[in-house]
């Protein structure tokens, strides 16, 4: 051994001391060996959207995003909520007040100190601009005012401070999903006001010295549409940035070029920040020798058929038995290995609409319309509509894309073989689909849903209850509002059961035809450590680490 | 450069910035009047208020012939805008950027296509029915017959990865771009097609002028082959081939959308296929106004060529 290697391993050894004492997420063992070179390198489809948290809402962002900024509280890697920017927070017995006590010694990456004013100014920012997650602050006293056209404040009348470090925000009515909401980050985070000023509310976050946050990393270069560069903050104010000292991204669009430089060692990861290989390499890592660099992740999106409740021979109780055959007859091992590749992309939808592996899922086999029978299907439907005059001119409408067609297709076919019913397929492009869909236009149609927060408030307040705007369907079952209401207004582990009898609720008035889970894939070098993600986003760029190869 | 030159070639500026005005204007048009959907649409209603703000921010929210005036000053003024979808990425940077990237493999590609058309052409002329023309011969009927995106697709295949294992990673060609070793393969891939339309031609240029008689009173002469080959037949051998220059040039340049995605390169011809497929609208705007003046200076420059290899010609 050399000298200088001597030093690297020495050096390496004293590393992966130091991540077992520091990283809480990470689970590096003593006998690792970390290599001299700390990078990690991955694709990514298209450039991030923005690092604005006021203005965030793609997942690709968030899983950038979630290493550079902080907010009072976060999830953990196994998804439970842990204090961040706050030591600790106190929610009132009546729920309607949360007090946040913010650790004092923050500092933002140019060195500012992060004070109760900062996050106050954040949020207020972040309602008034209005945009996708705003509606995270709803709860708090005042949000209708700064959420009017034209608005009729700039701040939340609820949200104030204490002191420096205390900031307390009233709510006007108890919302247990709030603390998961504020978890997810986005509009919860905290970002620097005179950077925002000196820089521009527009373009503060667009490059390297206008970026600043209190997040362990922070962007180092940006070459729009081609590369992103982060490292970790010097002397950050919470501790131990973790092992990696550069994460470097590169946007390429091919999807299969990704593969051949991972092989070429040209990338450590593919799949982070939300996207993933071809089919195709899919499905030969998981026939080939290196398929222990493959993990098949639950992600946070569900698809299902969705059925009129309004209009059409599906609505209303009259439209039960129909709604049971279309869904019985659904074969979805045949579906999956159709429209997933082999089940590359997605798992069958068993365990009801809420997607796997997010709080609220039933558990796999739960939901009973999903068993596929085909003979007592057609029993079902041929009981239910003897003459085939309720299913005359049925279309099913999606709006066009290469699966969307392909399941449209399978389903046509799977209808068809097990039913003996002819479905019209009808695309259409998404601004008028989902436009559509929204005004419940359609009576058979194409539904499905990516988690905006792991809580399940956030599926039925959109898609189930009576005043969801998502809704589609028009379903309206007042006795589970009711539920639901209540529901939402506890905390989560003591409402969990709630939304799940709320759950069985929709299974019994079978509410849609579920489809399948999307998956998300990672290839990770087998040196690389702490790699992954659960079914809502990437883990942590602190618990990454390298290890000599 | 002559008096008349210079009239000629401000001529030409002038009607490649008509056009590129006039064809971005029936994008600009087609895409705000025609087309259904923006780079907005989500499965998440926006609220209405959310939606207002957005517009208000891209000056969607004002009739189309303002929108279309503020465009053509911007556009006027070198400023094409800013991305609906990458939020604060300014569209004339990036796509001058882009352009570079783009120019820079045209450029090697144009080399390659010239450089081994040529050498090809010629072998095959001089080495008539010998099985020096066969071979080039039937490359050139292989490369004109096999699209690019076929030809690239083999490339990466082959250099990108049966080259990895074959050598251990010891040779290969890497994916990516910012290298110098990067931009062979591409190049390659980009130019091999019109390589072998320059060959044939040049092939077929090249029999006819050796048979002429200024080419046998030179060889009568005594004169060195390389004389001979190179100063008359050649050079008179070559007008074909310049003509052929412009589309050829155009075509490469259209060709890199194809090459630039099979090989992910960050250069115009990929943002022309990503802004479309997210429908960002500004960017297909500033890229089709690119290509428009490019074409436009392409067929410029070739243009000007001809008065340097044939003297007749003058402007």
């Amino acid at each position: 051994m050399t000298q200088r290697s001597g030093w690297k391993a020495l050096s390496g050894t004293v590393l992966a001391t130091l991540l077992l004492a520091a990283c809480g997420n990470s689970t590096p063992t003593s006998s690792e060996t970390l290599a001299a070179d700390q990078t990690i390198r991955f694709p990514i489809n298209d450039d991030i959207g923005t690092f604005d948290p006021a203005h965030q809402s793609a997942l690709v962002d968030f899983d950038f995003a979630q290493n550079i900024f902080q907010g009072p509280v976060k999830f953990d890697n196994a998804g439970k909520i842990i204090p961040d920017l706050a030591s600790k927070w106190d929610v009132s017995a009546d729920a309607l007040t949360y007090t946040f006590h913010l650790k004092q010694n923050i500092k933002f990456s140019n060195g500012d100190p992060v004070k109760a004013d900062d996050l106050i100014y954040s949020w207020n920012r972040a309602a008034l601009a209005g945009d996708a997650y705003a509606g995270n602050f709803s709860p708090i006293v005042g949000f209708d005012a700064v959420s009017a056209t034209p608005p009729t404040a700039k701040t939340l009348s609820g949200l104030t401070k204490t002191d420096d470090y205390t900031v307390v925000a009233k709510l006007s009515a108890p919302a247990g999903w709030w603390l998961s909401a504020l978890a997810l980050g986005g509009v919860s985070w905290v970002i620097d006001q005179k950077v925002v000023t000196a820089k521009g509310e527009d373009t503060w976050w667009t490059t390297p010295d206008g970026l600043v946050a209190t997040g362990p990393f922070k962007m180092t270069a940006r070459v729009p549409k081609a590369s992103l560069d982060f490292a970790p903050v010097a002397n950050w104010w919470g501790g131990s940035t973790g092992a990696i000292k550069k994460i470097h991204v590169d946007v390429i669009a091919d999807q299969a070029s990704w593969v051949t430089k991972y092989e070429q060692g040209g990338y450590e990861i593919v799949g982070y920040a939300n996207m993933s290989p071809t089919a195709e390499d899919i499905l030969r890592y998981q026939a080939g020798t290196h398929k222990a660099e493959l993990t098949l992740n639950p992600s946070v999106r569900s698809s299902w058929v969705g059925f009129s409740f309004v209009k059409g021979p599906f609505a209303g109780d009259a439209g039960k038995d129909g709604r049971s055959a279309f869904t019985m007859a659904i074969d979805r091992a045949q579906l999956v290995d159709v429209a997933c590749a082999k089940g590359a992309q997605c798992t069958p939808a068993t365990g009801g609409l809420i997607a796997k592996g997010l709080k609220g899922y039933l558990g796999d086999g739960a939901d009973s319309t999903s068993k596929f029978d085909a003979a007592a299907a057609k029993a079902l439907y041929q009981k239910w509509d003897p003459t085939g005059s309720k299913v005359k001119g049925l279309k099913y409408t999606y709006n066009t894309s290469a699966t969307n067609k392909l399941v449209a297709e399978n389903l046509q076919a799977q209808w068809k073989q097990n039913l003996g019913v002819t479905v019209d397929l009808e695309a259409l492009d998404r601004q008028t689909f989902f436009s559509n869909r929204d005004k419940k236009t359609y009576v058979l149609f194409r539904h499905s849903w990516s988690a905006d927060y792991d809580h399940p408030q956030d599926w039925f307040d959109n898609l189930f209850t009576c005043s969801a705007g998502s809704s589609g369907s028009g379903y309206c079952n007042k006795t589970m509002d009711d539920l639901v209401t209540k529901a939402d207004q506890k905390p989560i582990d003591q409402s969990l059961s709630d939304y799940i009898s709320a759950q069985k609720m929709m299974i019994a008035d079978v509410v849609g035809a579920p489809l399948f889970y999307s998956i998300q894939p990672y290839l990770v070098k087998p040196y690389v450590k702490g790699a992954g993600g659960n079914a809502f986003f990437d883990y942590y760029w602190t618990g990454l680490r390298v290890l000599t190869h | 450069m002559t008096r008349g030159t210079l009239i000629y070639i401000i001529q030409r500026l002038l009607l490649i910035t008509f056009t590129a005005v006039a064809i971005s204007s029936i994008v600009f048009i087609g895409e705000h009047a025609l087309l259904p959907g923006d780079a907005f649409v989500s499965e998440r209603p926006h609220n209405p208020r959310e939606l207002a703000l957005l517009l208000h921010h891209f000056n969607l929210d004002l009739p189309l012939p303002q929108q279309y005036q503020l465009w053509v000053t911007g556009v006027l003024h070198g400023d094409l805008g800013e991305s609906l979808v990458n939020r604060g990425v300014q569209i004339t940077p990036l796509l001058v950027r882009e352009l570079g990237t783009s120019l820079e493999l045209g450029a090697a590609a144009l080399i390659f296509t010239v450089g081994v058309g040529l050498t090809l052409g010629l072998f095959a002329a001089l080495k008539q029915n010998t099985w020096i023309d066969y071979v080039a011969s039937s490359t050139a009927v292989v490369g004109y017959s096999m699209p690019s995106f076929v030809i690239a697709t083999l490339l990466v295949l082959v250099t990108g990865k049966l080259f990895y294992i074959w050598t251990n990673g010891a040779f290969y060609y890497e994916i990516g771009w910012g290298k110098p070793t990067q931009i062979l393969v591409p190049a390659i891939a980009l130019g091999f097609p019109y390589a072998s339309i320059v060959a044939r031609l040049t092939r077929a240029s090249m029999l006819e002028v050796i048979r002429q008689d200024y080419v046998r009173t030179a060889w009568a002469k005594g004169l060195r082959p390389r004389i001979v080959i190179i100063r008359h037949a050649l050079r008179n051998a070559l007008i074909p081939v310049i003509t052929i220059l412009g589309p050829l040039a155009t075509g490469i340049l259209t060709g890199v959308v194809v090459i630039e995605n099979i090989f992910g390169i960050p250069g115009l011809g990929k943002e022309f296929i990503d802004s479309i497929l997210n429908r960002d609208y500004n960017i297909v705007i500033g890229v089709f106004t690119f290509y428009a003046a490019l074409v436009g200076l392409v067929n410029l420059g070739v243009d000007l060529l001809y008065p340097v290899l044939d003297p007749r010609i003058r402007y």
